[in-house]
């Protein structure tokens, strides 16, 4: 195969784990997605698996068909160790593979005001040397029997996830437990790592502006909250970050009672159970305990950021507010009703701006909910000159559809495609490594997997406009990110409400008259 | 994305790789970790229709969901001035209307059934595809049949998706800067083949493909003889093959297309290209010509490719990003397509990095290697990192479908998967020395440098270089 892919949709690609094959690893966090890592990016997947866990009575009587067989998680084996770790060991043994993934309670919304990127820092440095082995030697052990390591910082939580042939299970463990419990935190690491992020964000906003564009967004709704800081920091605040801040973060915030791991596949669960108890079980507590975030809410009124990139020929916009947290009992309806609005390639929003008008590539809508409410997102980009007709557009689709809903048929369709893109989400070891950490994490049963298809079987069109209605913003409560040639896009931009300007080489995510956190 | 070109003949190697390890060593019958490619394979089934169309079966019944992967032999290789980027361009067409489901119904059917579906093309291939519940198995092939065989052009829904493509293009070129270059570079290493065509297209033949175009690609190149239709996940075989005949095997064959003759001449002397663009960072790549995919030295050069630029431990980012510093990022593509292509480097520098020192240690580098080889340390790694990216793409029915696909349309055969191992095995440092020396020749290179231009960029520029 050669250098150039042209894939049709980019929307599908986020199904589509193994094209990029290398991705196969990248594509595992998207999956993964915690609470918030980069919104925008993994816009499809960020509300995949809502559950019927607050709506016993529609799952007791599941409209499902034989055809459509659901999923169920498999049972894992659980041990809480005295220093509160939790543990989730499910066997898997077709293939000779073993997956983990471990979230870390406390992620950007810990950082302290101006020190943005602080738990993303950390984060990064725990695999940078550890234990006995400094950061080449480390990356030696991991790349030298094939195994892969990757630390994703993500917005309430440090998740760091894992895959290595069965017959290294033992290196596995002692890997990870060495990056949580001797990390060195070396001085020289920390300074290239900081400036290697710097200069990575700088050159982040020479290349496709789709990556970036979350980041602007949730800092522009979210400007008083922690769920508005940049997970992995600033041009601006990551300079500031120095050996004491690192030490100081992982004191308070990583240890034992924090973390959740779940293991998926060609091992013995007793034995496995023991290896880990062994070396984590003696991992002390963190330092401070883990102050609950804040409750998020919309925001009133409407307002325009629009960030300049003098060369660009196409316009990038964000358009939305604040939708529900991950364990609303609403989930499954919003996402049947996200589905038809913009979360496939059918949907309104891509039915009007891409397939009847041509005016892009793609657009779509997604949530990105965490422990609190986190964005409800309408995302599109196109030329410079049709900015104002695509807003419209996707403007026009979001009042209709709040205030009308959607048809009989629509809501059939919309089920069994939610339905029926669900199974090969839990596919491999990995994805269900993630889903058991992830499910733990914010305290949600098994059912949530396992009475999927049937809560979503029973959604009803009076019962998802509802939702909708709830959900989704009004026109009035709007806030608006624009990315591209302002010269030519003040006026445009004036007219959906008043308008703040920065510029793309700014060196922060937040417009400088933006209040300082 | 790119590392993935690299992975596929890796995986082919690697399947047959682990065979010989399951089999060689005779683990008892309670191991588990070394026995199940042969037990995963063995449900593997193939058949050419009388149309020529190949089909191939991977059944799996984890879960009751199938992957649909429909493989066709042409992409902008077969292209010429004028009609650039209309691979990709009827890739998108493919998805607009036919006679029983008319724009739109193609899509809106198949989600409406539970399925989803994508399609990608690349210098080579144009690659369908879809997604869904076992039950829906019967209306897919419905749904393909249709635009398989009476694909509708309406010009209206033609100019309305030349927009879609130029935006696809405003996205991955025009507002992208590594994207940019890779496009002046391919253009300028390839002389006379036809490599040199960016798969996206140039943009005045974005505006100009014609109706007579599309029609022609359509009869020549979406024959059946000229695809592989591979189907992995929750089927039975025998039925399924019952099911693809009642639905694709009328669909009459073709003369096959056109070979593409034309051989790119060595190159005499290394080529240099600079693009000047409004930015922070500069951006070096690299390109030496370099193998086809069917080559006998195909995993010899994977292996390398792994050396060289796979994980923090690899030699080039050692050097030049965590040692050097000059760098943020090092990436290779390793792999070729059916005619020999570019092996490439591609490196991120910093804002007001250094571009002729980063340039000067990357040579240095493949020098090295071409003259001292690899350790048997490194050829270990790369052999273990192989194996376990074999491992997982098998994980499912998606990377089922796409190894398969790949192997039957790379190599010529589906089975190349499970006799790769006796190719791989063979690869010694000695090979992969060889193969350094030969390749990295600075007279069949090209080099691209992006250098930012002054622009507002260019004062966040100065304070931000250390």
């Amino acid at each position: 195969m050669n250098a150039s892919f042209r894939l049709r949709s980019a929307l599908a690609a986020l199904l589509f784990v193994s094209v990029p094959a290398s991705a196969q690893t990248k594509a595992a966090p998207v999956t993964a997605t915690p609470p918030a890592v980069n919104a925008a990016s993994k816009a499809a997947t960020a509300i995949t698996t809502p559950s019927a866990a607050a709506a016993p009575a529609a799952l007791a009587k599941s409209k499902t068909a034989p055809a459509d067989k659901g999923v169920t998680l498999p049972a894992a084996a659980t041990v809480t160790l005295k220093n509160g770790t939790r543990l989730l060991l499910v066997e898997k043994r077709e293939l000779p593979l073993v997956s983990f993934s471990a979230w870390l309670r406390g992620g950007a919304v810990t950082d302290p005001a101006g020190k943005e990127g602080l738990a993303a820092l950390t984060a990064q440095l725990l695999q940078k040397g550890a234990g006995s082995r400094n950061a080449q030697q480390f990356a030696e052990a991991v790349d030298g029997v094939g195994g892969q390591l990757e630390v994703t910082p993500g917005r309430e939580a440090v998740i760091i996830t894992g895959s290595f042939l069965a017959r290294d299970t033992a290196l596995m463990v002692e890997l990870l437990s060495d990056m949580l419990v001797r990390p060195r935190f070396d001085a020289q690491e920390l300074e290239k790592t900081r400036a290697r992020r710097v200069s990575e964000l700088a050159a982040a906003k020479d290349g496709d502006p789709r990556m970036l564009g979350g980041t602007y967004f949730d800092a522009f709704l979210f400007a008083s909250h922690p769920y508005g800081k940049p997970v992995t920091g600033s041009e601006a605040s990551l300079p500031t970050l120095g050996r004491d801040d690192v030490l100081g973060w992982a004191k308070a915030n990583l240890g034992g009672d924090r973390l959740i791991l779940s293991v998926v596949g060609d091992f013995d669960a007793k034995a496995l159970a023991a290896k880990l108890e062994s070396a984590l079980g003696g991992w002390a507590p963190a330092a401070q305990p883990f102050a609950a975030v804040p409750a998020t809410a919309p925001t009133k009124g409407r307002r325009v950021l629009l960030v300049d990139k003098p060369d660009a020929t196409q316009t990038y916009f964000w358009i939305g507010n604040t939708g529900i947290p991950r364990t609303d009992p609403d989930r499954v309806a919003m996402e049947v009703g996200n589905t038809v609005l913009g979360g496939r390639f059918t949907s309104l929003l891509n039915s009007e701006l891409r397939v009847k008008t041509g005016l892009t590539y793609g657009a779509r809508s997604y949530l990105a909910p965490g422990t609190q409410a986190g964005p409800v997102v309408l995302f599109s980009y196109t030329q410079t000159d049709s900015t104002g007709r695509a807003i419209d557009l996707a403007l026009d689709v979001l009042e209709r559809y709040r205030k009308d809903g959607m048809d009989d048929a629509m809501l059939a369709s919309a089920q069994a495609y939610v339905r029926g893109q669900f199974p090969p989400k839990l596919e491999t070891g990995a994805q269900l490594a993630s889903k058991l950490s992830e499910l733990a994490f914010f305290g949600l049963p098994a059912q949530d997997v396992d009475g999927f298809a049937g809560a979503v079987s029973a959604t009803t069109r009076d019962g998802v406009r509802t939702v909708l209605q709830r959900v989704l913003p009004a026109s009035q409560d709007l806030t608006f990110v624009l990315i591209g040639k302002a010269a030519a896009l003040r006026d445009v931009a004036r007219r959906y409400g008043p308008v703040t300007e920065m510029k793309i080489s700014d060196k922060r995510f937040t417009p400088p008259a933006a209040p300082i956190r | 994305m790119f590392r993935q070109s690299l992975s596929w003949f890796a995986c082919v190697a690697l399947l047959g790789a682990s065979q010989a390890q399951a089999q060689a060593p005779k683990p008892p019958p309670s191991s588990k970790t070394s026995t199940p490619v042969a037990k995963l394979a063995a449900g593997i089934q193939a058949r050419t229709l009388k149309n020529g169309l190949t089909v191939i079966v991977w059944p799996d019944h984890d879960i009751p969901n199938v992957a649909f992967n429909n493989w066709f032999r042409v992409g902008s290789r077969n292209e010429r001035p004028g009609i650039t980027g209309l691979s990709h361009f009827f890739e998108h067409m493919m998805f607009n209307g036919a006679k029983k489901y008319g724009p739109g119904e193609f899509d809106r059917v198949m989600e409406a059934n539970g399925g989803a579906n994508n399609a990608f093309t690349s210098e080579d291939v144009t690659v369908y595809l879809d997604w869904f519940p076992s039950s829906a198995l019967p209306l897919i092939f419905d749904l393909e049949a249709d635009r398989l065989q009476s694909l509708a052009f309406d010009p209206k829904v033609i100019e309305s998706e030349r927009g879609v493509v130029y935006s696809e293009r405003r996205s991955g070129v025009d507002n992208d800067n590594s994207g940019a270059l890779m496009e002046q570079m391919q253009a300028t290493a390839f002389v006379a083949h036809p490599y040199q065509i960016p798969v996206i297209g140039w943009p005045s033949d974005i505006e100009s493909w014609r109706m007579e175009d599309l029609q022609r690609y359509y009869k020549t190149y979406y024959a059946p003889n000229n695809a592989t239709l591979v189907i992995a996940g929750d089927v039975e075989p025998a039925s399924l093959f019952a099911l693809v005949e009642r639905t694709l095997g009328a669909i009459p064959s073709q003369p096959a297309p056109e070979p593409v003759r034309t051989k790119e001449p060595e190159q005499q002397g290394e080529r240099r290209i600079t693009l000047k663009r409004m930015a922070q960072s500069p951006l070096l790549q690299v390109a030496y010509h370099s193998l086809a995919a069917n080559d006998p030295e195909a995993e010899t050069l994977e292996l390398l490719g792994l050396i060289l630029t796979d994980g923090d431990s690899s030699r080039l980012h050692r050097k030049l990003v965590e040692d050097a510093r000059v760098a943020i990022r090092v990436r290779g593509i390793f792999s070729g397509g059916f005619d020999p292509s570019l092996t490439w480097f591609m490196v991120d520098l910093p804002p007001g990095g250094d571009l002729p020192r980063a340039e000067a240690l990357l040579t240095e580098e493949l020098a090295r290697v071409a003259k001292d080889g690899v350790t048997d340390a490194e050829l270990r790694k790369a052999r273990n990192i192989a194996l376990a990216t074999f491992w997982r793409k098998l994980e499912t029915n998606d990377g089922r479908a796409r190894e398969l696909g790949a192997a039957a349309t790379f190599r010529g055969d589906w089975r190349a998967l499970l006799d790769a191992p006796t190719r791989y095995e063979k690869v010694t440092r000695d090979r992969v020395r060889t193969l350094a020396a030969r390749l990295f020749n600075s007279d069949h290179r090209t080099v691209g440098w992006l250098v930012p231009t002054a622009g507002p960029a260019t004062a966040a520029r100065k304070e931000a270089s250390r």
